[in-house]
């Protein structure tokens, strides 16, 4: 099935590499486009804390993707601006048009840092990336005392990996932060009731008041608000792990449906002919619960990635779950698919 | 349509401020000035702001009063279609102007010396009554009051305002401002009755003898239900009735979990109350999705800082209670489809898809229909009577404050003319030559400057305290800068052009065009250029004042001094008087 | 070893200050200390919107090739910039305008365009030119600016180096260079955030010298001078021009002459004109040039006349490529021409020889009364480098005549065949030291004469001479391992400072191998190279012509085969490359 088509995939993530191997696959002519915002390749984010830690080497972090095909290209570092659907452009953000045929929005998500954070910006350090693993990499090494913000899965696992550095930390926890789900009292109970035995101090929504640079390090002034009392803490590194939101400001006031994410039907196809979108950028419809369900999860992307390839070839399929559908957070099991209803056993070693 | 390559020469040599009435002229004008093109009230927004720039506060405020008599007012409230329209906001140009705030800047830093300007005409003797005090209604009264007219408003509150008194939380328009601008329209002698309503107190035939005209401005204060099951609980709230309480001073009860259901400003006004008021979780819902909420960008970040949560793609299906209190909501999930109608996307609940959140107090926010039965027992009957006029929501559905200003002022020069006979002005293009455009490239790069607002704790420590504190004058002399001037023409005078693309080599958009042709539209009015590539196809270059931002930089380095400029007004003159000036 | 090496190129359309913010980064450079290495490459034409290419290399040490591949790349030109990606290396990083007044095609945009593993940093270059001096000049400036900071070079400094480029210029131009680059820098540290391993910081180079920054042509035009000529004549021709607008500054301050002639063969006839009247005197052109000179040349060596042709080699055959470089005239230059003419052909490997070679060449020149040919190229003439000052010319350079003594002018005869082959000659105007001065073969007192013993004498005399010439030779620099090599390469001109470092990097690969260069091209110490080429296992010859014309050359007395390495791309010989077939050749 030969084809004139130029295919886009925005996206380098599990869901953009499911989609290329997918259409490379079943339509090798094609020419097809990977836009990616990340100045490096295909990389596995949830290894990103062994990484750091020293347990993996930076090699180890990279999926080496075969690219060999001619009319295959990898555009790195280049932002997506916006997206004319009805024209079928792409604007760049550097001032480039690109001209799909069919297009996959993997665009993944992004942090969401809470409006309140935004003035301690200067502070406080993530790891949604892998520039930012690199760069913080050392300063983790070196530091003894961390606060840590949030409690996205990112944060959990920063948590974990500091555990077994035998670093000290404390973490405060915001159960909103836990994209696309909230943390309710009971879980928050048993995070802690897990945590605190390693050593972990657990603080529940207490308001950060002030940051202030001391001693090489800082000095972190926090408010609980139900006892209204001010603690003070000195620390070696503050981490923020706020959540995550999709990354999909590109399509935004364009014409997509958006609620949470980019909506897709069943097929994972958006309101546009030819635009797909998969894998945590998308809210997918569920037609057995009837809901735009968001996922998360490498596993829930690969097979989202390949379906919406798949879709875009002209099959129909209609995106199944994964299996594993679990991710175990202190022994809390949190569903990788929000509002999902059917009942299954977690997979004890889920891994995102 | 015909493609010429004849440009309009006539006046392009004038060196004093000219009219003009030639439809090109209105037509480059409506396209050029995008921002006083969105304004329902065709506000001189360029002219304002550069009179911000050179810090005349009164003048810019003068300016605003000519088009919309609450300037101060709709500063602070508007809804600003004139900043989605601004080039400044445009794909690669930054951010709009923040049109609004120096509009509240020009009310906030005018002198307290300022003086009104009225142009009043002579009395007529004749009488109006206009029903209703809301912005449509006061734009009505003023409006005939300048003409001559004796103006009576009749308002069923306690006080007037309308929905700005009533509907609009005092933390986003402090009263005293607003009674103030009220005030200074009742001034023109201008007779109020509050608590008085039409169709109770008086009778509208009553009305009908007394008057020679009479105008509805009754606006939208009927509110939608939600038509369905448990609407009648104990704290369940439509979201006017309930913004009536706080707005009059009283503390509607709101319980630990606060469901709101609307997605436009009325919506968000009631969950910021019910924030203030002590409720410790407030969630707006909606049937359709957050991107579509027909609010502007600003209001949904203030919302999300005072925790608001913004939930979209579900409808309420039934309330549900317990000893007649409300305890939860069922809600049905909806997906989006297509229409071939305005709002083009519209929402659709899936069957099947109940599930039910926790709620101790339902606000529906689900805006308001004209109630029209309330005056008008007869009201098809009464609507086509002679003498009889409408304005605002009343006749438009459910809008905005700027819409019916605009429609007041509409329907005033309609009443002016049933009653008179005279049609007293007339809309020209005032063109002025300008030798200098006064405006460094260097403005182009100030980023729009945030509008401070006070923190958390003090909002909910007073209900009422104006959250957005406004411009200062450095404030807002800065954003002054920001604004392209958009009423400023450029053009080559293809006379003395000589092609040496000079222009070209310094644009700083894809603004200065070579042309082949023009294409005209049925009107005779410029449509668009048929541009080329190529030098031996191009007749003429030209400067696309929809994509110029008026930096300037083509005039600088024109070798031949063909670049004129002209700064171009859109004026209603006196058809009766001597001379325009 | 320190082994930092930066090569950072500058990429615009010709007008858009490519070449002068080339020029600001290579003399900041080497203000702190740094050694740098500089080479522009522009187009033919002089108006238009050609391709200009400011490449600068940076190291700790001296450096002698301009580096092949470049580590950053400011892209001021988007389609020009994009036809220079291929140089640019694989995790190299592009500097680019994000901001152009309308958008891309695709495939039109050099980020676009870029290979994964770049970094690109998008800096709206025009935007902030507008915005630092209200127009659009000054994006170089801004790209300098973005640049140095993305290099964590002291922004100071920078200042003060674009201070002293403008000094001369009017304080307006001077403010809104600087401005511009200021904001490109600021603007850099405050919007972009870094993300590559390029840095100056900690490079701590020695503390700045009394260095001079400059050219090939700079460096013999100051030769030159220092050399006492008095009389310069010559046509324009790129790359060559350079050396004449010099002259015509300089030489009229010390009473001397520049004259413009109406084309190459009255140049070198003035030329050889000058030397007969016992003045210095000096050419120089490049190939097609050289080509028309070629009838004089013979005069100079058949009337033993001192002339000296500096012979700057571009593209050829013909105009060929006017503004790329090439070593395609060592043929020429050694053996142009008709008849048995030998003449001197020198070849300088870098600025410093370049200095060195032209004081040797005036020298040469006029004790061995000879043509001398000073072969340079394109790339050598037009690169720049921060060198030591040169040292002062051995006064016995200066004045070189071997002229007759007293006794000798009884019966003085003018080509007296002696053992050296140099017959003392007289200054027209010496009392008694008359002669005919004819390009007829001719006997020992100047008279035409054409029988067979005369030639046959009087050939061998210029021969001898020209052997003998060979003792004036600068040392031959051979460069690497001791005794038993794998790899020799052999090399001339500025090609030899690309093999030396490629001797250097294929040794640290575990190589044994040496380079060898003479500037002396003819006569040529064919003993020394004789002795060097038994060391070798493999000969290399990697030149900048299509057939291998030093090659040939070295093969006709080596008596064994070499392998040719021969780039005809009008680029300077790369290291890279040398290294590559080094490797091949293992």
């Amino acid at each position: 099935m030969a084809s004139n088509d130029h295919y886009v995939i925005a996206g380098n993530g599990p869901a953009g590499n499911a989609a290329l191997n997918t259409l490379r696959k079943n339509d090798p002519e094609s020419r097809i486009t990977i836009i990616s915002d990340e100045s490096v390749g295909f990389y596995s984010k949830p290894r990103l804390c062994s990484y750091i830690s020293g347990r993996i080497e930076e090699d180890e972090l990279f999926i080496h993707e075969d690219l060999s095909f001619d009319n295959t290209r990898l555009r790195l570092g280049q932002h997506i601006q916006s997206i004319d659907p009805d024209q079928k452009i792409i604007f760049l953000s550097h001032m480039e048009k690109i001209n799909y045929t069919k297009l996959i929005i993997a665009s993944g998500s992004k942090p969401s840092p809470s409006p309140y954070m935004t003035q301690f910006m200067p502070y406080l350090k993530s790891i949604t990336d892998f520039h930012e693993a690199k760069t913080h990499k050392q300063c983790i090494h070196d530091a003894q005392q961390f606060l840590v913000l949030g409690g996205d899965l990112v944060g959990f696992k920063f948590i974990d990996m500091l555990i077994s550095m035998g670093k000290a930390a404390t973490l405060i926890l915001y159960p909103q932060a836990f994209w696309p789900f909230v943390l309710d009292s009971d879980m928050v109970d048993r995070i802690t009731a897990s945590l605190e035995p390693k050593g972990i101090r657990i603080m529940v929504n207490d308001r950060i008041q002030s940051i202030q640079d001391a001693d090489g390090g800082y000095q972190v002034a926090t408010l609980n608000h139900a006892r209204n009392e001010i603690e003070e803490h000195y620390c070696d590194q503050v981490f923020a792990f706020s959540g995550m939101t999709p990354n999909i400001d590109f399509a935004c006031k364009k014409g997509f449906d958006i609620d949470h994410g980019i909506l897709v039907n069943e097929y994972l196809r958006t309101r546009f002919q030819d635009v797909y979108a998969c894998g945590s950028c998308a809210q997918i419809f569920n037609p057995i619960l009837k809901v735009y369900q968001t996922t998360i999860g490498w596993t829930n992307a690969e097979t989202q990635g390949e379906i919406a390839a798949l879709n875009l070839l002209g099959a129909n399929q209609v995106t199944r779950l994964a299996p594993q559908k679990y991710f175990d957070l202190e022994g809390v099991k949190i569903k990788t698919s929000w509002w999902d209803d059917t009942d299954e056993n977690p997979n004890p070693d889920g891994d995102f | 349509m015909k493609s010429s390559t004849q440009f309009k020469q006539d006046h392009s040599s004038a060196s004093s401020p000219y009219f003009s009435d030639d439809v090109r002229d209105f037509s480059q004008v409506e396209k050029s000035i995008p921002c006083q093109e969105a304004c329902p009230a065709k506000t001189n927004v360029p002219g304002y702001i550069r009179d911000i720039y050179e810090e005349k506060y009164g003048r810019a405020y003068e300016i605003n009063r000519a088009c919309n008599i609450l300037p101060g007012v709709l500063g602070r409230i508007c809804s600003r279609p004139c900043e989605e329209a601004c080039r400044h906001g445009n794909d690669n140009n930054g951010d709009s102007v923040a049109i609004c705030y120096l509009k509240r800047s020009c009310a906030d830093l005018k002198s307290p010396m300022h003086r009104i300007i009225e142009g009043l005409y002579t009395p007529t003797g004749k009488k109006v009554a206009v029903i209703g005090s809301g912005p449509a209604g006061l734009a009505v009264a003023h409006e005939l009051a300048v003409m001559g007219h004796k103006v009576t408003i009749y308002e069923s509150e306690e006080k007037p305002g309308g929905m700005l008194m009533y509907g609009i939380p005092e933390f986003r328009l402090p009263r005293n401002l607003l009674l103030s601008e009220i005030e200074n329209i009742l001034r023109l002698g201008i007779d109020l009755h509050t608590s008085t309503m039409i169709g109770k107190d008086i009778n509208l035939e009553d009305l009908h003898d007394i008057y020679d005209a009479i105008v509805a401005a009754i606006g939208c204060m009927k509110p939608r239900t939600l038509e369905v099951a448990g609407e009648g609980l104990e704290n369940v709230y439509n979201g006017l009735d309930f913004m009536k309480m706080v707005n009059a001073g009283q503390t509607p009860y709101v319980g630990e979990k606060t469901v709101v259901i609307g997605a436009g400003f009325t919506a968000v006004d009631c969950a910021r109350s019910a924030v203030r008021l002590g409720a410790s979780q407030v969630d707006i819902h909606m049937r359709k999705t957050v991107e579509l909420m027909r609010i502007d960008a600003h209001e949904k970040v203030e919302a999300q800082y005072e925790h608001i949560g913004l939930h979209g793609l579900m409808q309420p299906n039934r309330i549900i209670g317990e000893n007649g209190r409300v305890t939860g909501i069922e809600f049905l999930r909806t997906r989006l489809e297509q229409t071939d109608r305005s709002p083009y996307r519209v929402s659709v609940p899936i069957e099947n898809s109940e599930f039910v959140i926790p709620a101790d107090t339902i606000i529906a926010a689900l805006g308001q229909t004209p109630d029209k039965e309330v005056i008008f027992n007869r009201a098809q009957q009464s609507l086509t009577m002679e003498g009889y006029f409408s304005a605002g929501d009343f006749v438009s559905g459910s809008s905005d404050v700027i819409h019916a200003i605009a429609d007041g002022k509409r329907c005033a020069q309609e009443v002016d003319h049933y009653l008179t006979g005279i049609v007293r002005k007339k809309k020209m293009v005032r063109i002025e030559p300008c030798s200098t455009t006064d405006r460094d490239r260097s403005f182009d790069f100030i980023s729009r400057t945030a509008m401070d607002t006070i923190g958390l704790s003090e909002r909910k420590a007073q209900l009422t305290a104006e959250v957005e504190s406004g411009f200062n004058t450095e404030q807002a002399y800065e954003e002054s800068k920001r604004c392209y001037l958009c009423n400023l023409r450029y053009e080559i005078d293809p006379q003395r052009c000589i092609y040496c693309s000079a222009c070209i080599d310094v644009m700083p958009k894809d603004c200065i065009k070579m042309v082949k042709g023009i294409v005209f539209e049925d009107s005779g009015a410029y449509q668009s250029y048929e541009t080329s590539q190529y030098w031996n196809q191009a007749t003429a270059i030209s400067i696309d004042n929809s994509k110029c931002i008026r930096c300037g930089k083509c005039l600088e380095v024109c070798p031949m001094d063909c670049i004129s400029v002209h700064k171009t007004e859109l004026v209603e003159v006196d058809l009766a008087s001597e001379s325009f000036e | 070893m320190n082994t930092f090496d930066i090569v950072i190129e500058i990429c615009g359309s010709a007008g858009e200050g490519t070449i002068s913010a080339g020029e600001i980064l290579a003399r900041f450079m080497s203000s702190q200390g740094y050694e740098i290495m500089s080479f522009d490459s522009y187009p033919a034409e002089i108006r238009g919107f050609g391709k200009c290419v400011a490449h600068t290399r940076v190291n700790l040490n001296p450096i002698y090739s301009p580096g092949k591949y470049a580590d950053v790349l400011i892209a001021l030109n988007d389609k020009h910039a994009i036809s220079q990606l291929g140089f640019l290396k694989p995790d190299g990083i592009l500097i680019y305008d994000n901001q152009p007044a309308s958008f891309h095609e695709e495939d039109q945009s050099v980020a676009g365009m870029a290979e994964p593993g770049v970094t690109l940093y998008g800096i709206p270059l025009t935007q902030l030119a507008h915005e630092a001096a209200g127009n659009s000049r000054g994006r170089n400036m801004v790209s300098l600016g973005a640049m140095a900071c993305l290099m964590e070079i002291p922004k100071d400094d920078f200042v003060t180096a674009i201070q002293n480029r403008y000094a001369s210029k009017k304080q307006i131009i001077i403010d809104n260079n600087i401005d511009s680059f200021v904001l490109g820098y600021n603007w850099t540290g405050e919007n972009i955030k870094k993300i590559d391993e390029y840095s100056f910081k900690g490079t701590e180079p020695a503390p700045p010298e009394d260095k001079l920054i400059i050219n090939g042509n700079q460096s013999v035009a100051r030769a030159a001078i220092d050399s006492n000529i008095s009389f310069y004549a010559g046509y324009p021709i790129t790359p060559a021009t350079k050396i004449m607008e010099i002259m015509g500054k300089e030489l009229p301050k010390t009473g001397g002459i520049m004259l413009q002639t109406e084309d190459e063969i009255s140049a070198i006839g003035a030329v050889i004109g000058a030397g007969f009247g016992g003045k210095r005197a000096m050419t120089a052109t490049s190939g097609p040039g050289f080509s028309l000179m070629t009838e004089f040349t013979g005069l100079a060596v058949m009337s033993e006349i001192p002339a000296v042709i500096v012979n700057s080699m571009r593209g050829g055959p013909c105009t060929g490529l006017p503004t790329k470089t090439e070593q395609s005239d060592f043929n020429i230059a050694v053996a142009g021409g008709h008849g048995d003419a030998p003449r001197i052909v020198l070849a300088p490997v870098d600025t410093t020889d370049c200095y060195e070679a032209t004081a040797l060449a005036f020298y040469l020149a006029e004790k061995y009364q000879t043509l001398v040919v000073l072969l340079l190229d394109f790339f050598l003439s037009n690169s720049i480098r921060n060198i030591d000052v040169p040292k002062p010319i051995n006064p016995s350079f200066l004045s070189a005549n071997i002229a007759p003594e007293p006794d000798q002018l009884n019966g003085y005869q003018r080509y007296r065949i002696t053992g050296s082959g140099i017959s003392p000659r007289t200054i027209p105007g010496t009392p008694d030291g008359m002669y005919f001065s004819t390009g007829l073969e001719h006997d020992e007192n100047g008279r035409p004469a054409y029988d067979s013993d005369t030639h046959e004498k009087m050939t061998r005399k210029r021969f001898v001479k020209h052997g003998n010439a060979l003792d004036e030779a600068p040392d031959v620099v051979i460069s690497g391992d001791d005794g038993d090599l794998d790899i020799g390469v052999i090399s001339w001109g500025s090609s030899a400072g690309a093999a030396r470092e490629a001797v250097d990097a294929a040794r640290a690969e575990g190589i044994k191998a040496a380079s060898f260069s003479s500037i002396m091209i003819s006569p040529f110490p064919e003993e020394k190279l004789k002795v060097f080429a038994d060391r070798c296992n493999t000969l290399l010859v990697p030149e900048l012509n299509f057939t291998g014309q030093f090659a040939d050359f070295i093969i006709n007395f080596l008596q064994r085969p070499v392998v040719k390495l021969n780039f005809v791309t009008g680029l300077p010989m790369a290291s890279e490359d040398i290294l590559e077939k080094m490797r091949e050749l293992r």
